[in-house]
Formats: C-alpha cells, structure tokens, sequence
C-alpha cells in the first residue's frame, strides 16, 4: 500500500526546506561570532539530522529523495550578525511554512510529526528573531478577516 | 422552464420513480437543532482553552503582565480566528462563554503560565487527527506560537 495521498509531495517539500536551511546557516554562521555561532552551529546541525530523517522516510515509500542544489539564492544580502540573524529566522520560517504543508495530510502521524517540527522551527525563528509570532509558518491569507470590535455593517 | 406546482409534483416524482418520502429524505427540519460535528465540537473545546488561557494571562501578577503583554496579544488574535471558524446552530446552547472555567485563587505567575502554554500546546497536537485539514493547520500553528510562548517567559 502507497503512501496516503499528498504525504510524499509533502514530505519532499519539508526536505527541500531542510537542504535550504542547512545551505543558509552556513552563510550565516560566517558572520556570528561567540553565542550566536553556537546557536547556529546547533541549528545546523539538527536540520542536518532532520534531512536525514525525512531522506530515509521518503526512500522507505520507494520514492527518490530530492536533491540539495549546490546554490541557493538569498532572500537579502548577508553581511554582518544582523543580516545573518534575519536569515536565520528567514530560513526557520521557511522550514515552518514546510512542515504545515504536513500537518495537511490525512496520515494522523504525519500531522503530528508535522506540528511537532513546526514548535520547534518556531521556537527557532522566534529566537533568532527576538520576538514571537501569533501564527507561525500561516500565510496572512489563510487568516480570516475579522473586523475590530465595536465597527459594523 | 418546468414549473411543477402542487398537482404536478406528484405525478413528476411518480414518473421519475421516486416516491415523495425518498425525495425527501434527510435531516427533519422541525426536529429541533441538528447534532454538531466532531469538528465543531473539538473547535469549541480549543477555543474554551484559548479563552482560559487569556483569562490565565489577565490574572497575572502584574509584574508578570507588563512582560507578557505581547504574547497575551497573540492569544486574543488566536481566540478571534478560532472563534471565527466557529458557526453554531441557532438555539444551541455550546460551551464557549465569555466565562472561564479557570477557578478564581491567587493570581498566576510565570511557572502557571509556561504550563498552561506548554500544556496547551500538547492538546491542540493531540486535536490534530480528527479535524479537516485546514483547521488542523491552524491547530498546529497556534500550537507552534504556545511553544515559543514558553521559551518567552522563560522555560
């Protein structure tokens, strides 16, 4: 029996992310020093295990993981602490947005090894970028407008 | 254009093969309220959660409110989008107040607020399974923001 619809174009979204991260902490890391680097050095090296997991979970459906690419685009220049902090939280936010495509498919344990990755790259972004978010890894249009108490018609 | 009025619409049923009851078949309207789904049900114990989890907030000491402001915040914004994909039946008497079931006592502190985030967001993953996609996405994501909220006030 396959996998349950959408879980393998899921997971291999997830590991595209993972790759992605992994490729951007490296850039970042060149520009943090002390705790900073420490931070990063950890984050990189749990998106390294986390590609590693969702590799041998994609070939145990019979699928082809897909590839890292030798070079990833950034989002913005990175050129001191600052800027490679803003990528790091750029990067989890990604990975975030990855791991909720998961939390999508009909398998129970995808979805909870989806939302359970997401605390975790939320945790992440929010530390790197020093404050919290209400929504992690939601785009704004998936949130329903709603008008602010006391306004009508 | 067919118009089938009183005297037709026997004879149109009677000549598809339906007999009026089949064709009617379904949910009576006048039997009083149809039950909730399982989605509704689960969408109002998570937003009786969230409304406990501002209630907890509000209650803190006030040294404690000054730093938590910001995540209080994002726990009104998660009670107005949960609450918003709430729709229930007219007469139906549900759970969701503005009452809490947090019971009065001593004003919360930071380790009462770190679990109850902590727990919270436990509860919303184990919610995951049973509800459509969509909702199941925004579950994990308040989920996700009640875990950074525990590494904010400090855990």
């Amino acid at each position: 029996m396959g996998p349950v619809p959408g879980a393998l174009s899921a997971l291999q979204a997830v590991l595209a992310a993972e790759d992605a991260a992994i490729f951007g902490y490296g850039v970042a890391g060149a520009h943090l020093a002390g705790r900073w680097l420490a931070a990063a050095e950890q984050d990189w090296t749990g998106h390294n295990r986390a590609r590693d997991t969702l590799s041998a979970m994609i070939s145990r459906l019979g699928a082809v993981p897909v590839a890292a690419q030798a070079f990833y685009r950034l989002p913005f220049p990175v050129h001191d602490a600052a800027s490679a902090m803003a990528l790091a939280a750029y990067l989890e936010d990604g990975v975030t947005r990855a791991y909720l495509g998961l939390v999508a498919v009909s398998d129970p344990r995808l979805r909870e090894l989806g939302a359970l990755a997401m605390q975790g790259s939320a945790e992440r972004a929010a530390y790197w970028r020093g404050r919290t978010q209400a929504f992690p890894g939601l785009p704004a249009s998936a949130l329903l407008p709603v008008r602010p108490a006391g306004q009508s018609g | 254009m067919l118009l089938a009025s009183a005297t037709t619409l026997p004879l149109l049923l009677a000549a598809t093969g339906c007999r009026s009851a089949e064709a009617f078949a379904g949910p009576d309207p006048l039997a009083g309220p149809p039950s909730l789904s399982p989605d509704v049900i689960t969408l109002e114990a998570v937003i009786a959660a969230e409304a406990n989890l501002i209630h907890l907030y509000k209650t803190a000491i006030s040294g404690v409110s000054r730093a938590t402001a910001p995540l209080l915040s994002q726990h009104e914004q998660h009670l107005t989008q949960l609450a918003a994909r709430l729709v229930i039946p007219p007469g139906y008497r549900g759970r969701v107040g503005p009452e809490s079931t947090v019971p009065a006592g001593r004003p919360s502190g930071l380790p009462q607020l770190r679990a109850a985030e902590r727990a919270s967001a436990a509860s919303l993953v184990r919610q995951l399974g049973s509800v459509e996609p969509a909702l199941a996405q925004l579950f994990a994501s308040v989920a996700a923001s009640h875990a950074t909220h525990v590494a904010a006030l400090g855990g």
